[in-house]
């Protein structure tokens, strides 16, 4: 198996049974992992920040680094695969903060508002996640079976349900 | 305590290199000469052989090959050599270490890229570079390089205490092996006989609220660019994100969150291009 790693503001997609999407060490980003069984097509995008109008053109050269402009690019790529939006399975980990009362440094929260809200303006359904608290996140998706676990340092690797 | 044999083993820390420290005094003084700093570098082997690598990268894109560090360092400029000289200082002691789930390669990514951001927030602040909050903010976690294979030992018991007691790693980190990263820090940084200030931003960077009168300015811009690179993931370990988000940060620089993210942006590309900063450990 191969392993296919997703950098921060990056994504990838793939039909190739014998590939694992990866993506380290989440932090505030948040890795959105999506599945469509019956095509086997599977994406990963570990996007960084909520809004692309923080910098347009950043967002016209790195898309992913958004959740607006990085979610929709993750599903209209896997439609490219023949992946249908009704049969794909969306699962989402990361959107940690540091321990903040105050709930001055929140890109965490952000980032887990502003995918939320993404969603559910599209009828997309979020069928398993692990966000916030403040533990680092690894994903793994196992595209040959859609297959998504986590990892983490006091956990080991679970899957994601 | 397994703290005593910690503070047993930093005795063992090599002592700083003679030339980043002699560079660190020269560089304090504005009308700094790079032939000065040429002349100190050029006689420890790490730290030229890494000058003339960095200068050789592509990043650079020179047409030709330096094979001096007097052509490098004319040819790197100013801020870039102080940057060079320091990553080359101080990455030694990053050698083969591991800890906090992480190797040596991760460890010192979250170094540069804290020393990066670190640059985006005083140049965003005070219009300018500060060549010694880079090198405080390369060693902010030196006292981690010590303690990470203890921290790693008894992981799941300093866990436990942030999951039901809700309090820091820093302090959690502090009650099962009887001393912190952060202070730890400080003692290798006294024992290198560094200036107080430098001390003392390596020794309270999770908590710059806790200092006398309030915390210098660069524990506080060391302590943002810490949160950022930990929020962002980069070398981002098993202590994960469970440290003390301090309000005051904020409200100290009158930082807003947008201003917050642009920086986090900047850093993030910055860091794609340091890769030669990045590959000398």
């Amino acid at each position: 198996m191969s392993e296919i790693v997703v950098g921060i503001s990056d994504f990838k997609v793939s039909n190739n049974a014998h590939d694992m999407l990866v993506t380290y060490a989440l932090g505030s980003c948040i890795g959105v992992a999506v599945y469509d069984p019956v095509v086997k097509v599977a994406g990963l995008l570990h996007f960084m920040l909520p809004e692309s109008s923080l910098d347009a053109k950043k967002a016209g050269e790195t898309p992913a680094m958004f959740a607006d402009t990085g979610i929709p690019l993750l599903f209209k790529s896997c439609y490219k695969f023949g992946a249908d939006k009704k049969r794909m399975v969306v699962k989402v980990a990361g959107g940690a903060s540091i321990l903040d009362d105050a709930n001055f440094f929140r890109i965490g929260q952000k980032n887990i508002t502003a995918m939320k809200k993404l969603f559910w303006k599209n009828n997309v359904l979020i069928n398993g996640e692990d966000t916030g608290s403040n533990y680092n996140r690894t994903i793994y998706v196992n595209v040959s079976n859609g297959k998504i676990l986590v990892k983490t340092a006091h956990n080991g690797v679970r899957e994601l349900a | 305590m397994i703290s005593d044999e910690i503070l047993k083993s930093i005795t063992n820390i090599p002592a700083f290199p003679a030339a980043a420290l002699k560079v660190m005094k020269l560089i304090d003084d504005p009308d700094f000469s790079l032939t000065d700093v040429v002349d100190v570098v050029q006689y420890d082997q790490a730290i030229a052989a890494n000058i003339l690598r960095i200068c050789n990268s592509a990043y650079f894109g020179l047409r030709y090959k330096v094979e001096t560090v007097r052509d490098a360092v004319m040819r790197l400029g100013q801020v870039n050599v102080i940057r060079a000289v320091q990553a080359a200082g101080v990455s030694r002691f990053y050698k083969n270490k591991k800890g906090y789930g992480l190797d040596a390669t991760k460890l010192w990514e979250h170094s540069v890229g804290v020393a990066l951001m670190s640059q985006i927030l005083s140049r965003r602040f005070y219009n300018c570079d500060d060549s010694r909050l880079y090198t405080t903010a390369l060693l902010h976690d030196i006292g981690k390089v010590v303690m990470g294979e203890f921290v790693d030992k008894s992981f799941l018991k300093i866990y436990d205490l942030v999951t039901t007691r809700g309090i820091s790693f820093l302090d959690a980190e502090e009650e099962v092996i009887g001393i912190n990263h952060a202070d730890l820090g400080g003692k290798i940084a006294t024992q290198w006989n560094f200036p107080a200030d430098m001390r003392d931003a390596i020794m309270y960077h999770h908590r710059p609220d806790l200092m006398p009168n309030g915390g210098s300015d660069n524990a506080w811009l060391v302590y943002l660019a810490d949160q950022a690179c930990i929020m962002m993931g980069i070398g981002l370990g098993s202590d994960g994100l469970a440290y003390k988000g301090l309000s005051e940060a904020i409200v100290k620089f009158k930082l807003r969150q947008r201003d917050f993210e642009e920086c986090i942006m900047i850093m993030l590309n910055d860091l794609g291009r340091a890769k030669e900063l990045l590959g000398i450990v």
